[in-house]
């Protein structure tokens, strides 16, 4: 009997050998074992070793797992992946080892919740390429919880109306803050979802809020204080970047000297036509009167015939109203579309030699000519004297509190969704978690941009009342095709009056 | 004496027309009413119209918006576009229907061109839009025309003319007129190429015997004879150019002068639902005397059986 024992207790003791013999770690094969230097982070190893920067992930969680089997020689685990420091050894897997892990990669996604097959509703503008854009952002979400998101894409605003009144969608994604005023009581408090607010800097956290309650965070935004030309044809000519207004002023005059034609225009764009000159004249404001003086405008405290307005007018209308210094003068600027206008100065013999556009120009450019190269043939620099960044931006609200709309918002607001939104180059995302993750060069200098913009306005005329909007695209183009300009603002600060009151 | 079985009771004939009362009562009487009701409350329906109401400003009380549909400078514009819609387009469509069944009703290959003629009508409004901005695009730059009118005109030597963004707004609206025209003509030619059939052959021969012009015979026969035809074709022409939007909305939206009244009605629908309901009572009031007209002449049409 007590042999009987004494053997069972041995094999007890044996069998629970097995497991904790199982848990001892193998040494972890690395590609490389690498020191950190000045300036290093991950996703440049990455980048280095795994040919893609995106891949920064795998290194992370390898090098950890390294951390725990030799500690002797890796005596650094990576806490927070931002941060590194000199004098480390990080060890980086090899390829395949990469690819498995990443396969199976799910940090940064937490379910909050949501089974798998919970369905979560979502409204946005996107179509075609740019819808794909966002499904590859959201898979690893996608998969790693099961979900199914049910998409409407509509740009009707009615479309949005009729549903938040009746059937809201879980999220929308809306390219301006006009929901937050029309449905302040049905949007959900982000922060109750799951979203962190310091992950968006203190303009863009104003920007969503409504009476204390964080109801709409930045997903996506594009920079427009920009203007695209040909570096080629500038050095041909012997143009320099101008750094201030005036400097703008005396290269267009040289232009037109040397018998180029400095600007294309084109404010033809169906229902919007007009919204080109809108984006031109609050650069403008923002150079000669600054950005305080355009939320004024915004918010209807400054009237839109003032004087600072009518100045504005004064030097955009010099430019957009003469064929010496725009193609087509008066007719060509109202009669271009905006993406021929974009065309004209990147064709073959250039047309002109400016455009001001915002930061999409540079896609539809590589999209037209694709034998172009960024930076050579074509690139931006900021509007010289603007005293803050105009930009549009894409905001995402939320009707519902289910756990999958929970997880979807959490996911997005979080640093894996902008990493993902900022690798695969759907604009750039104002989400702080997502630099260092661009992938493309002139996102990289446009995300820079906007960092490190002193101010951020709103793009006016996605921020004022759609009456508004239009009244001004109006003032606009009867400007441009010769009417008074006193006349013309008065009906424009008319239904600003209105549409704000 | 009519056998009982063949009587018609007082109630029964209220009993067949019953459910297209029910209908008519639930898609058109109950919308009317609402959207006059709607068109005395403010923007979201909420509080009746008086709180639009703006300080030093004339104020109608609960008939504001009213007062915004018939004194805003644009909304005078529409009204001013439509009415020369109706002026000058009437008469166009209803002259170049009446032109193409008298003169499609002589050649042998009738059907092919009142075909052609009507195709217009078979594709959606907003497909003529589209295909007609083509046709007027201008191009201002070094590239080449791709608009047929413009290209045309360059082909021929001249400058090209900015059709939809002319800076006279007479221009525009002809543009917009000629799409109209190519639209509706069809429409228009098909009724009265039917009714044209309809007058007795014996008349006009009579009347060429006698040594009446072909001009004559059109003026002093058909044309009376066909009378009732062109009055309906007119009064319905009439009603569409009222309501005309499609063409406008996506050719010009409005700008440069274009602005029509059920455009201005759109622009209103989300942001400003009192306004958006006051503008479509006012195209209501204003189709109401052709409304009467058409009665009318039922009424006569009516005793005269």
């Amino acid at each position: 009997m007590k042999k009987l024992l004494s053997i069972t207790l041995i094999a007890i003791l044996l069998l629970t050998l097995i497991p904790a013999s199982a848990m001892a770690q193998e040494p972890v094969t690395c590609q490389d074992e690498v020191t950190v230097q000045k300036d290093d982070w991950l996703s440049k190893y990455a980048d280095k070793y795994l040919g893609n920067a995106y891949a920064w992930p795998a290194i992370f969680q390898w090098h950890n797992q390294a951390a725990e089997a030799e500690p002797d020689k890796f005596p650094n685990q990576i806490v927070n992946p931002d941060l590194i420091e000199v004098g480390w050894t990080i060890c980086i897997p090899t390829a395949e080892d990469a690819t498995d892990f990443l396969a199976t990669y799910t940090e940064g996604v937490d379910c909050m919740g949501a089974a798998a097959g919970d369905e979560v509703s979502v409204l946005y503008q996107w179509s075609g390429s740019e819808e794909e854009k966002l499904n590859t952002v959201v898979k690893p979400l996608v998969d790693a919880c099961g979900l199914e998101i049910v998409a409407t894409t509509t740009r009707d605003a009615a479309v949005l109306d009729t549903k938040a009144k009746s059937t809201p969608p879980d999220v929308v994604f809306w390219p301006t803050t006009a929901p937050l005023t029309l449905y302040t009581d049905l949007l959900k408090d982000l922060g109750d979802l799951g979203a962190d607010p310091a992950n968006y800097a203190p303009f863009w956290q104003d920007m969503g809020t409504v009476g204390g309650r964080w109801l709409a965070a930045p997903v996506k935004a594009d920079i427009k204080t920009i203007i695209w030309y040909s570096p080629a044809n500038f050095d041909l000519f012997g143009y320099a970047v101008p750094t201030t207004w005036g400097e703008l002023e005396a290269l267009v005059e040289q232009m037109v000297a040397d018998g180029n034609v400095p600007w294309s225009m084109g404010m033809e764009s169906g229902p919007a036509t007009g919204w080109t000159g809108s984006d031109f004249i609050q650069d403008i404001l923002l150079v000669q009167q600054g950005p305080q003086y355009v939320l004024n405008v915004i918010d209807g405290t400054v009237a839109y015939n003032d004087a600072g307005v009518m100045q504005a007018y004064e030097t955009y209308g010099k430019w957009a109203k003469d064929e010496t210094y725009t193609v087509g003068g008066a007719t060509g600027t109202v009669s271009t579309g905006f993406l021929d206008a974009i065309y004209k100065v990147f064709s073959d013999p250039p047309e002109a030699m400016m455009v001001k556009q915002s930061g999409f120009a540079g896609g539809e450019v590589a999209a037209e000519y694709p034998d172009l190269v960024y930076g050579t043939d074509y690139d931006f620099f900021a509007v010289p004297g603007a005293r803050g960044m105009q930009g549009g931006a894409d905001f995402m609200m939320a009707f519902g509190d289910s756990p999958a709309a929970k997880a979807l918002v959490a996911y997005l607001a979080g640093p894996r969704g902008a990493r993902e939104w900022a690798g695969v180059g759907f604009d750039l995302s104002p989400n702080r978690m997502a630099l260092g993750s661009y992938n493309d060069p002139a996102l990289i200098k446009k995300s820079l941009a906007l960092a490190g913009a002193a101010g951020f306005t709103p793009d006016i005329g996605d921020t004022i009342p759609a009456p508004f909007g239009e009244a001004e695209w109006k003032a606009l183009v009867d400007y441009v095709n010769g009417e008074d300009l006193a006349t013309a603002l008065a009906a424009a600060a008319a239904a600003q009056a209105d549409a704000l009151k | 004496m009519v056998p009982k079985i063949m009587k018609q009771g007082a109630l029964t004939p209220w009993l067949y027309l019953s459910a297209a009362l029910l209908i008519m009562l639930l898609f058109i009487v109950y919308p009317t009413i609402r959207t006059v009701t709607l068109s005395l409350r403010d923007k979201a329906g909420a509080q009746p119209a008086t709180v639009d109401c703006v300080a030093g400003e004339p104020c109608w009380g609960v008939l504001e918006n009213y007062r915004y549909a018939l004194t805003n400078p644009e909304m005078l514009q529409a009204l001013r576009n439509n009415a020369l819609w109706i002026l000058l387009m009437v008469p166009g469509t209803v002259g170049a229907g009446l032109l193409f069944a008298v003169l499609t009703d002589r050649v042998r290959y009738e059907r092919l061109a009142k075909t052609i003629i009507f195709l217009p009508m078979a594709i959606s409004f907003v497909g003529a839009g589209v295909i007609w901005r083509f046709v007027y695009f201008l191009e201002t730059g070094e590239g080449a025309q791709i608009g047929v009118l413009n290209a045309i005109i360059a082909g021929l030597g001249g400058q090209p003319v900015a059709w939809l963004t002319n800076s006279n707004w007479m221009v525009n609206n002809v543009s917009l007129w000629i799409v109209g025209t190519w639209l509706w003509a069809g429409f228009c030619m098909t009724i009265l190429s039917a009714a044209l059939k309809a007058v007795p052959t014996e008349i006009l021969e009579a009347s060429r015997v006698d040594g009446a012009s072909e001009w004559q015979v059109f003026w002093r026969i058909m044309f009376p004879l066909i009378l009732p035809t062109v009055t309906v074709v007119t009064t319905t022409m009439i009603i569409n150019i009222l309501k005309v939007f499609d063409i406008v909305f996506v050719m010009t939206n409005g700008l440069n002068g274009t602005e029509v009244i059920a455009n201005r009605m759109f622009k209103f629908i989300v942001t400003n639902q009192g306004r958006s309901m006051a503008i479509a009572g006012l195209l209501i009031v204003l189709t109401i005397p052709i409304m009467i007209f058409n009665v009318r002449r039922f009424r006569e049409q009516e005793e005269i059986r």
